[in-house]
């Protein structure tokens, strides 16, 4: 590779000459190159850097890899009936006949990512998707309102699976987009941009299971415009590094927004949620619930910040709750909710607690004959399963899979 | 049946563990209804949750069998699934379980422990059905979570719907009067002699006699400082009453 080009990143490890070297074979492009700019001047973000402190990527990811044993998680989310687009490390499927009312467009070039700056490996993916095999964009247009769920897989052996999706909304229109992340590749980032016009509706569902050794970084961008309704539910078990992150702009006025999550991590699991919401626009509504329950061994980590400007920000309605459960000695949770407001006239609240399950709550299910595994199980569904009410059709699969995983 | 022999337990961790059982010894043949009396921090809850295994409660010397066996060895759901049941002074409140799952799940997992088959769906709903008719209880209360928002009678109500469902071999009652109104109490009380047989024993712990006027005792035992002080019949109860548990336990020492 060219010297400009290794001297994009100061000090890089391998895995960042690997990612530079990705750079370096795709087409030129003035769009891509400022992404990969973008994501270059800090690397891969590490301990130091704010925001990332308790998820470090460059640590995490010295080389860039097929894992020696990639998770082997089927994706539970069903397909049959929704529109399947499907990411591998080395290629891109997509539904062959769409409704009325969706316009795909696999774009080879990149396009413009603007707030890319705050969204390194957000950056990253918008940069070092495309090639042959993949498109550079994924660009999807939504003007209907009955449609079949849209469903992005994220799976496949290999060393690394970039993909970028745009979606916009049209005025009115209605959607359902779930995304699977099942690993198989040893670093996965995704850049998800949804545009909400007015009065659009979208519900988003995450579901994230990997293996102990692949590292993740999806990045969802969503904008909403007036009256816009935004659902999103996230269900993540970890991975080596497993980042889902979300940035929300309100910026019409009277956009809704909820953001929920539950995070559940093993031994050898790290989930991280983080969420940025800004209050861009007048009489806007956040709601945000995140729930999460970890073992010994396993790491959870949650950062979620409003954002509410003097100007704009007025009337701005917000909630935002983290609980976590500590199911035994040796979990581990850290948690940094931020309220950043300079309006005066809003209603903003939050709550963060974090703690181990009633001994109360135990005892009592026990005298009644239930097993110590299956009462923690029970406890541990009801006190999750709020954070999953909002997945609508796919709120059963969900708990399926959280109850499978706590009776293991 | 139920046989306590010279027990002593301590309740609290380490050096801050207090012993509050001091050689308490009791038998409860099958089929009889003993009542446990005395005063405030004599330690009669504290018996309940030894016999029923909570941990933070230490046992440190005796023994005590059902039929026979040994059950301080065992888990408290190994004792569940072996019949003993304990009616708490407080029920606790379990949001997001259904009082159907729980109980289902409770008896499926002792018949489990028993190695026995599971309830099928149509059986369990009939006889809950049954039970929750006996016992006055709405059927949309049994869909709500455990306890949640739910009467101090209705929480004791329901420990009587789920003893009844689980048929278990040996009863604690712990205060199952307080915090019950005359009705509700006769409701209860009902349920419980309902629950009376030659195969089964009762152990209701009671800090007033009213409950014993309505689940009348075999035997009435006097609890103080973690040992039992006297022994009688059900017209001990009301001595008690009359006297009070100082002219009583004077009398004893």
């Amino acid at each position: 590779m060219s010297t400009a080009l290794r001297d994009l990143i100061a000090n890089p490890n391998a895995a960042e000459l690997e990612l530079i070297a990705r750079y370096g074979m795709l087409p030129e492009d003035a769009r891509r190159e400022r992404a990969f700019e973008a994501f270059a001047k800090g690397g891969l973000p590490h301990r130091r850097v704010e925001g990332w402190h308790w998820s470090d990527f460059k640590a995490s990811l010295p080389v860039i890899e097929t894992p020696a044993q990639p998770g082997t998680a089927q994706d539970p989310l069903p397909a049959d009936d929704a529109v399947l687009f499907s990411f591998t490390p080395t290629g891109f499927t997509s539904a062959e006949s769409l409704p009325e009312g969706i316009r795909v467009l696999a774009k080879p070039e990149a396009q413009a990512f603007g707030a890319s700056e705050n969204m390194p490996l957000g950056a990253l993916a918008a940069a070092l998707a495309g090639g042959k095999t993949k498109p550079g964009t994924l660009m999807i247009e939504v003007t209907g309102q009955d449609l079949p769920r849209l469903h992005f897989r994220f799976s496949g052996a290999g060393e690394a699976n970039f993909a970028r999706v745009q979606i916009i909304v049209r005025p009115g229109a209605k959607l359902a987009v779930s995304e699977s992340y099942l690993g198989g590749a040893g670093f996965t980032a995704s850049l998800m941009e949804f545009s909400l016009q007015a009065g659009a509706e979208c519900s988003r569902t995450v579901y994230q299971r990997t293996g102990k050794a692949e590292v993740l970084a999806a990045t969802g961008a969503v904008q909403l415009d007036e009256g816009a309704d935004y659902r999103q539910t996230t269900l993540a078990f970890g991975g080596k590094l497993t980042r889902l992150e979300t940035r929300l702009t309100h910026q019409e006025t009277g956009a809704k927004a909820t953001l929920n999550a539950a995070y559940l991590c093993a031994d050898g699991h790290h989930a991280d949620i983080t969420t940025e919401v800004r209050h861009g626009a007048p009489s806007c509504v956040t709601r945000q619930l995140t729930k999460g329950a970890v073992l010994d061994g396993g790491r959870g980590v949650y950062q979620g910040k409003f954002f509410v400007p003097r100007n704009v920000g007025q009337k701005t309605d917000a909630d935002m709750q983290h609980n976590a459960l500590l199911l035994e000695e040796g979990a581990e949770v850290f948690a940094k909710p931020e309220l950043e407001i300079y309006a005066d006239d809003v209603e903003c609240a939050h709550g963060n607690t974090s703690g181990a399950l009633d001994t109360n709550q135990m005892f009592y299910m026990r005298q009644r004959g239930i097993t110590e595994e299956e009462a923690r199980a029970l406890l541990t569904e009801a006190f999750i399963a709020e954070a999953l009410e909002e997945a609508g059709e796919l709120e059963d699969v969900l708990r399926v899979q959280a109850r499978a995983w706590l009776a293991r | 049946m139920l046989k306590i022999e010279n027990l002593t337990a301590t309740v609290g961790e380490a050096e801050e563990a207090k012993q509050i059982i001091n050689g308490l010894t009791l038998e409860v043949p099958a089929g009889e209804v003993h009542a446990i009396m005395g005063p405030n921090g004599a330690g009669k809850s504290t018996l309940s949750y030894v016999l029923t295994g909570r941990s933070g409660y230490e046992v440190t010397g005796g023994s005590v069998t059902l039929n026979g066996e040994d059950i301080l060895s065992m888990e408290p759901e190994e004792r569940a699934a072996k019949g003993m049941f304990l009616s708490f002074q407080y029920p606790v409140e379990i949001p997001g379980v259904p009082v159907m799952t729980f109980v289902r799940t409770a008896m499926n997992s002792q018949r489990k422990l028993r190695g026995e088959d599971e309830i099928s769906a149509p059986d369990f709903i009939k006889k809950s059905r049954e039970i929750a008719k006996q016992l006055k209880l709405d059927a949309e209360m049994l869909k709500r979570p455990v306890n949640v928002g739910f009467s101090g009678g209705e929480k004791k109500r329901l420990e009587i719907y789920q003893m009844m469902m689980l048929e278990p071999n040996f009863l604690i009652l712990d205060e199952t009067d307080s915090g019950l109104d005359i009705d509700a109490l006769k409701t209860v009380a009902e349920g419980v002699n309902a629950m009376r047989s030659p195969e089964r024993g009762m152990l209701v712990i009671t800090h007033y006699q009213r409950l014993l006027d309505y689940i009348k005792p075999d035997k009435v035992h006097v609890l103080s400082a973690g040992r039992i002080i006297k022994t009688g019949g059900a017209d001990l109860a009301h001595r008690l009453e009359a006297e009070g548990y100082e002219g009583v336990v004077g009398e004893a020492v």
